[in-house]
């Protein structure tokens, strides 16, 4: 324990010594002194750091910190006033050059500074809340050098100058003036932006302002866009190369507006060059061009997507109300189609797949293809077309993609159940004739739309398959039950369910002889397996295969429909009928007989019959033969019944009336369930909510809903609140 | 060992140690000294002169080097400080920055 205490005492007793000598705080500082010039004329090779660091130790121990911290600034300051002047006299390129070798030294000399006086660093300097030695550094460097008047300025006319060169192409010292931006950025983010940034964004854009005003005067839009995209480039490159990585926002910012911001209406609206033109000439790459660069500024995304709907929407139009388009539905449907694809392509292709522009691309259709009534039609025309004959030899991938298109346009329609309707009718003849190409088709189709509209939307198109099924198991136990058949004329019937199949009103004729016992035959033969049902012919949906002999011996198979076929089964006994006397005979009703007539008699190639007197329309006077002349290349002959493909007038009348009627019982269903749980509701709510419910149906006429509304409360199912009148109840 | 790697220290008395630089640096002061830009003395000779610490502290400065380079990767052992010793040492822990 003395001992310690010993050497407590020693060290206070040295201690002593040193404060007593009063000149001991001078001497110190001399030495750290002249240490300093040593030090800034890079010559501290002889400095023994050990004794720097302890005078400089001891100074702050013997508190002299005071003393020692203001000699180093003014110290500093006099080698940094020095550095300034050496600094301004340097002649023109050297002024970069010399301001950058000046920071290195002194960046230098400060870090060895701070290293002696590493002490005062850690104790004085916190506990006296000073400037770090560092940080003083750079302090006493921008004021005295950076901020010193003949350098401020000339130090940013000359950054610049030598940014506008390069902007304009030269090549310059990039090296150099990443360093001074560096050292800029060193004195603080504040210095930087002062001294550079905010001038710098200033004078680009005074720069882009002009020379965006040249382009577009002079360029057309592709090549402007083009030309911003390569400043944008240059800009974002400037600055990893020598600026500050915050000013790239800031600095593209500024291009943005200038460049694109303030011309965007202008490009876009560029006659024969902006975005109209770039759609209609699927300039896949410009487009994209102005997609990446309007998505950088505000509302520029909306802009595009603004004109290119109106676009869409117009030719839209255009193609759904153009009457030479209404005459070939497949065509029509097609170009629809072609549409939709060139504007899935921009989109994947140029507008990144953006959502929103989907979004758009999927009102424009949903607005155009409504805008046209026959839209529902010409697409399960389209359907009946591809299924019919356009699918043949197709890869099963490609009938795929064919359907799913069609899915897509279907999904724009309103009036889905218009759509049910017409494809319940197309369908339907498709299975009768047998002439639907392929039955996995068929099915997915049918699967696809059932995952669209539900199982309610495809239970009567999959009954008709059902039906279709059944019917041939029938008729193999038919014919099995009646081999004696084989020898007469063949009979296949088809038992279709009532209310699956499109309702015809069952008008009949009547059949051959042959046939009729045929059909009676079917009719026992069906009825006694199964009781309580009821048969009806539907002559108006067969077909027949003839066999006939003609006047030189010529024989044919002809296939005709039904009705010809009563018609022609008349001429086996007869050489000569008159108009009333086959309406007589068959029962026909006078349109279809006058069209099946038609068939027969007035078309080239196919006239097995010949018609009294020769003229273009049948009439109620006229007479028929045979025609005996008939010849053909083909041994079978088709003989079609002159049909519209497309439905005429009085039809469309038609198919609509019954479209709306459909439609009243699917609105008081709605209505009844909305009611059932809400117990009450107000008109324009319970309007809303029907026509949100059949959305996938159709598109609820409000009127249509008011009158079920009316219907229902007559039948009682709801009553008006007695005090308000808008507000419905449900009556359980 | 090459003479880069060490660095010599010498204490009051004239006694010298030679240490690895590494050991060294676990001293803030001596790193400074040995790592500053330009060249001091001290970085130039690879030799570092402390006239204000004695023989037997500077040994027991050493040691705590190389205790701090094991007990930093991981080897906790203790490092036994002479009560004698207790004042100088921290005394010329507070110079070395240790």
């Amino acid at each position: 324990m003395s001992n310690q205490k010993k050497r407590n005492f020693q060290i206070e007793a040295f201690k002593h010594r040193v404060v007593m000598d009063p000149k001991y705080a001078d001497k110190t500082w001399k030495i750290l002194e002249h240490a300093i010039h040593e030090i800034y004329n890079h010559n501290a090779s002889g400095l023994s750091f050990e004794e720097l660091y302890r005078n400089a130790y001891n100074m702050v121990l013997h508190k002299f910190g005071e003393k020692l911290y203001s000699g180093l600034v003014s110290t500093m300051t006099g080698h940094l006033k020095d550095i300034a002047q050496s600094v301004e006299a340097a002649q023109g390129g050297s002024f970069l050059e010399e301001l950058n070798r000046k920071w290195n030294d002194h960046n230098k000399a400060l870090q060895m500074i701070r290293d002696i006086l590493m002490y005062m660093d850690r104790t004085y300097i916190p506990s006296t809340q000073k400037t770090p030695v560092h940080e003083l550094g750079l302090n006493l460097w921008k004021e005295n050098v950076i901020y010193s008047s003949q350098i401020r300025t000339r130090l940013l006319n000359t950054l610049l100058e030598l940014l506008h060169s390069e902007r304009t192409g030269e090549v310059i010292d990039r090296g150099i003036l990443r360093n001074i931006t560096k050292m800029l950025m060193d004195l603080g983010p504040s210095v930087y932006g002062q001294e550079f940034e905010n001038h710098f964004l200033q004078v680009s854009a005074e720069f882009y302002r002009v020379e965006s005003q040249k382009f577009i005067e002079c360029c057309d839009c592709g090549d402007y866009l083009k030309k911003a995209e390569r400043r944008l480039n240059e800009e974002t490159e400037r600055v990893s190369h020598y600026l500050d990585s915050r000013t790239e926002k800031k600095i593209t910012n500024v291009v943005e507006k200038e460049m694109i911001e303030n011309h965007m209406l202008r490009l876009i609206h560029m006659e024969n060059s902006g975005l109209v033109h770039m759609l209609c000439d699927d300039k896949y790459e410009d487009l994209s061009r102005m997609y990446n660069l309007f998505r950088r500024v505000t509302d520029g995304l909306s802009k595009i997507r603004e004109v290119m709907t109106s676009h869409m929407r117009e030719s839209g139009k255009q193609l759904v109300t153009d009457p030479e388009r209404l005459k070939d539905p497949v065509e029509y449907v097609q170009r629809l189609l072609d549409e939709k694809d060139k504007y899935d392509k921009i989109i994947n292709l140029a507008f990144n797949n953006d959502k929103s522009f989907q979004n758009a691309l999927n009102s424009s259709f949903e607005y155009f293809i409504n805008l046209n009534p026959r839209s529902p039609e010409f697409i399960s025309l389209f359907v009946d077309d591809k299924l019919r004959k356009g699918l043949k030899g197709v890869s099963e991938d490609d009938v795929e993609v064919t359907l799913d298109k069609v899915m897509m346009l279907f999904r724009y329609l309103q009036e889905k159940d218009v759509f049910e309707k017409y494809y319940k009718q197309h369908l339907a003849k498709r299975l009768l004739s047998g002439k639907t190409v392929s039955d996995d088709a068929e099915r997915s189709l049918i699967v696809k739309l059932k995952t669209e509209c539900g199982y309610q939307f495809t239970s009567k198109l999959e009954g008709m398959f059902t039906d279709m099924k059944t019917s041939q198991d029938t008729m193999q136990g038919f014919s099995a039950c009646h081999p004696e058949l084989n020898d007469g004329p063949t009979l296949t019937v088809q038992v279709l369910t009532t209310g699956s199949w499109p309702t015809q009103s069952s008008v009949t004729c009547n059949l051959p002889a042959e046939m009729s016992t045929l059909c009676e035959k079917f009719r026992s033969f069906y009825l006694g397996t199964r009781t309580g049902r009821r048969l009806s012919w539907q002559t108006n949906m067969g077909t027949a295969d003839l066999k006939a002999t003609f006047g030189k011996g010529q024989k044919h198979e002809l296939n005709v429909s039904t009705y010809q076929m009563c018609v022609l089964m008349l001429f086996n006994n007869a050489d000569r009928l008159s108009y009333k006397e086959i309406e007589q005979a068959t029962e026909i009703p006078a349109s279809d007989l006058k069209r099946c007539l038609q068939s027969l008699a007035l078309v080239k190639g196919r006239n097995v019959l010949r018609k009294e007197p020769m003229s273009k329309d049948i009439g109620e006077d006229d007479a028929f033969f045979v025609n005996e002349k008939f010849s053909s290349k083909l041994y079978k002959v088709k003989i079609g019944t002159v049909v519209a493909q497309k439905e005429s007038e009085p039809e469309k009348q038609e198919t609509r009336q019954r479209v709306e009627e459909d439609r009243k019982p699917q609105i008081e269903a709605a209505i009844v369930r909305i009611m059932k749980s809400r117990k009450q509701l107000d008109h324009n709510n319970l309007i809303a909510e029907v026509t949100k419910q059949l959305q996938s149906r159709f598109l609820a006429n409000p009127t249509e809903v008011k009158k079920r509304i009316e219907s229902l409360i007559e039948r009682d199912f709801l009553e008006r609140d007695d005090s308000d009148r808008r507000l419905y109840r449900y009556l359980a | 060992m090459r003479k880069e790697d060490t660095v010599k220290l010498i204490s009051a008395e004239g006694f010298e140690f030679v240490v690895d630089k590494e050991a060294a640096m676990v001293s803030q002061t001596i790193h400074n000294m040995l790592t500053s830009p330009g060249s001091f003395a001290e970085r130039q000779h690879g030799e570092v002169t402390f006239p204000e610490i004695s023989t037997t502290i500077l040994e027991k400065i050493c040691q705590y080097f190389y205790w701090h380079l094991q007990f930093a990767s991981g080897k906790e052992t203790e490092f036994p400080i002479e009560p004698e010793l207790t004042l100088e040492l921290m005394m010329a822990a507070n110079y070395l920055h240790t």
